[in-house]
């Protein structure tokens, strides 16, 4: 499969700015020939968004999926986008579009409410990890936060994903004399992924700043079993493509054999004996 | 403990400055030059994001001015080779002390701030500019600064670095070493220096607020990390005493929706 990565700098709140430069870059791809393009999380609107998420959050039935399910007649898309499912429910989302539809939505589950962070007073959470087929491959979407809990990419494990794909808006913070910390974190996680999992795993990241915040970037591909084969630029406007393989998965497992050997039924009756002591 | 990779901070800072300037559809940034670290890096730092030509300086020196402080603002625009302005502000400073006789000279220092302030502003719309401020991280922390003076600015690159660490970048941006090994001050007085007036060196105040802002740590652990518990107890004071230099003034709520209290829009809102 044929990918490309879009790391860029939505506009915040301007929907139809950051709409009219998605359709650029689908269209762009389907001329390169590529089979699916992922924008980063909420790429149609930006991400702080405060009181803005109530004034332009998307409905079911908006006028700008058709633009999109049009052109996904020719690659497949993932975007990012602030959905408001029922009247004055908004959900941070994943939307995959292919053969002119919209096919799978993941509500992100892991809202951040610390810090800088304020997603759960704009959002309500999701509650659940289901794969989708992209062609041939089984996929999964995790949302930034929940990169960084390993056992959520577990349960796409499980499913036997061959493609997990992260999309983000992470802040870059923690300056010291090795760099930026935050960086790290995510490609911490996918290495864990890719070496542990056995998935591909393609991380896509946002740039830019609003007001004052700054995102990093350093979007990825990971190939199942080899870690991280490529990389985009940190802090600047990028784009990569990769070919996803799902021999890679093969080869991976057969080498170390963690999907074959992994408990899940063992995993699920101790959790149940930890969180019922 | 405060090393930072100057490199990667030059990066993100210059972006942020592109990033400010432009999306609010302007194309120049106006800095008023003291001749001091601060403001010399945040004119590193706009030349460039921006070029020379979109570049401003303002030099703004009054009459107990230390005579050195306006060389080595020249000096600093000459290196970066930034077109500036030097505007006396003494007469406007002086006439209104004329007619109102000042008490202390701390209130001559924050008239000052303020009047450079002003002018930097009014030549903002003469330049199609926005003012770049110089306010570092240990100075707006610890309240070392004159409320819509200096402290007054459309955005502030050098906010979020310790005085300590604005030296190391400094270095790194070839700032010169007459700015860079001189003493840093206000230059609200003669002779008047930062670590004079806060009472406690930047190398150990920096480490201190580091410990204590960033990463949290409590008083027994920063004790225990040889720092004196009056000294810990000093910043704290501060910290908590310029609060209000920190925050936008308190809007007395009536409504469902309030500015400044849940009304709630970022800056960049549909930018």
């Amino acid at each position: 499969m044929k990918v490309r990565a879009i790391q860029f700098s939505p506009a915040l709140g301007n929907i139809e700015k950051n709409l009219e430069f998605h359709v650029a870059k689908i269209a762009q791809a389907i001329r390169d020939g590529r089979e699916l393009i992922v924008f980063p999380e909420l790429s149609l609107s930006g991400y702080q968004l405060k009181d803005i998420a109530c004034d332009i959050a998307l409905k079911k039935d908006g006028p700008e999926w058709q633009e999109i399910e049009n052109l996904s007649k020719k690659i497949d898309i993932i975007v990012g986008a602030p959905l408001e499912e029922e009247p004055g429910i908004i959900y941070n989302t994943a939307l995959y579009f292919s053969k002119g539809k919209w096919r799978h939505t993941h509500r992100k589950v892991q809202l951040p409410n610390y810090g800088m962070f304020e997603e759960r007073m704009i959002f309500k959470q999701g509650d659940e990890f289901r794969t989708f087929k992209i062609g041939s491959l089984t996929a999964g979407i995790l949302i930034c936060r929940e990169i960084l809990f390993p056992m959520l990419a577990y349960l796409y494990f499980i499913q036997k994903t061959d493609l997990l794909i992260g999309i983000s808006n992470s802040p870059q913070r923690g300056i010291g004399k090795d760099g930026i910390s935050s960086f790290q974190l995510w490609e911490t996680m996918g290495y864990v992924i890719s070496q542990f999992y056995h998935q591909n795993y393609l991380f896509v990241n946002r740039v830019g700043f609003e007001d004052g915040i700054g995102f990093g970037g350093g979007s990825f591909f990971a190939r199942a079993g080899q870690g991280i084969c490529q990389k985009a630029k940190y802090i600047d406007e990028d784009m990569f493509d990769a070919d996803v393989q799902p021999a890679d998965v093969r080869r991976a497992r057969l080498s170390s054999n963690y999907l074959r050997d992994e408990q899940p039924e063992l995993v699920l009756r101790e959790m149940r004996r930890i969180l019922h002591a | 403990m405060l090393k930072i990779r100057c490199d990667l901070v030059e990066k993100i800072l210059v972006s942020a400055i592109r990033d400010s300037i432009h999306k609010n559809n302007f194309k120049n940034a106006i800095v008023g030059v003291s001749g001091g670290l601060d403001s010399a890096v945040v004119l590193a730092l706009c030349r460039k994001a921006l070029g020379a030509g979109h570049t401003h300086a303002l030099l703004l020196p009054y009459r107990v001015s230390a005579p050195e402080s306006l060389e080595h603002g020249k000096m600093v625009c000459a290196q970066f080779k930034v077109p500036f302005e030097v505007i006396d502000i003494s007469p406007s400073v002086d006439a209104f002390f004329d007619r109102f006789p000042a008490e202390n000279r701390l209130q001559i220092g924050n008239k000052c701030a303020r009047e450079r302030m002003s002018v930097l502003y009014d030549f903002s719309v003469r330049k199609k500019a926005l003012v770049a401020g110089t306010s570092n991280k240990s100075e707006l922390l610890v309240g070392y600064s004159t409320q819509f003076g200096d402290s007054a600015a459309a955005f502030l690159p050098i906010g979020d670095l310790y005085k300590t660490q604005v030296f190391e970048l400094a270095r790194h941006l070839g700032i010169p070493d007459a700015i860079v090994s001189k003493k840093p001050s206000a230059d609200l007085w003669p002779g008047q220096t930062d670590e004079g007036e806060i009472g406690i060196t930047y190398q150990d105040l920096d480490i201190i607020l580091h410990l204590m802002i960033d990463r949290r740590w409590d008083e027994g652990e920063i004790i225990e990390h040889g720092y004196p518990l009056l000294v810990i107890r000093h910043i704290k004071k501060m910290i908590v005493a310029s609060q209000f230099k920190r925050t936008m003034p308190p809007v007395i709520k009536l409504h469902p929706r309030t500015v400044g209290i849940d009304f709630r829009y970022l800056r960049d809102w549909n930018k």
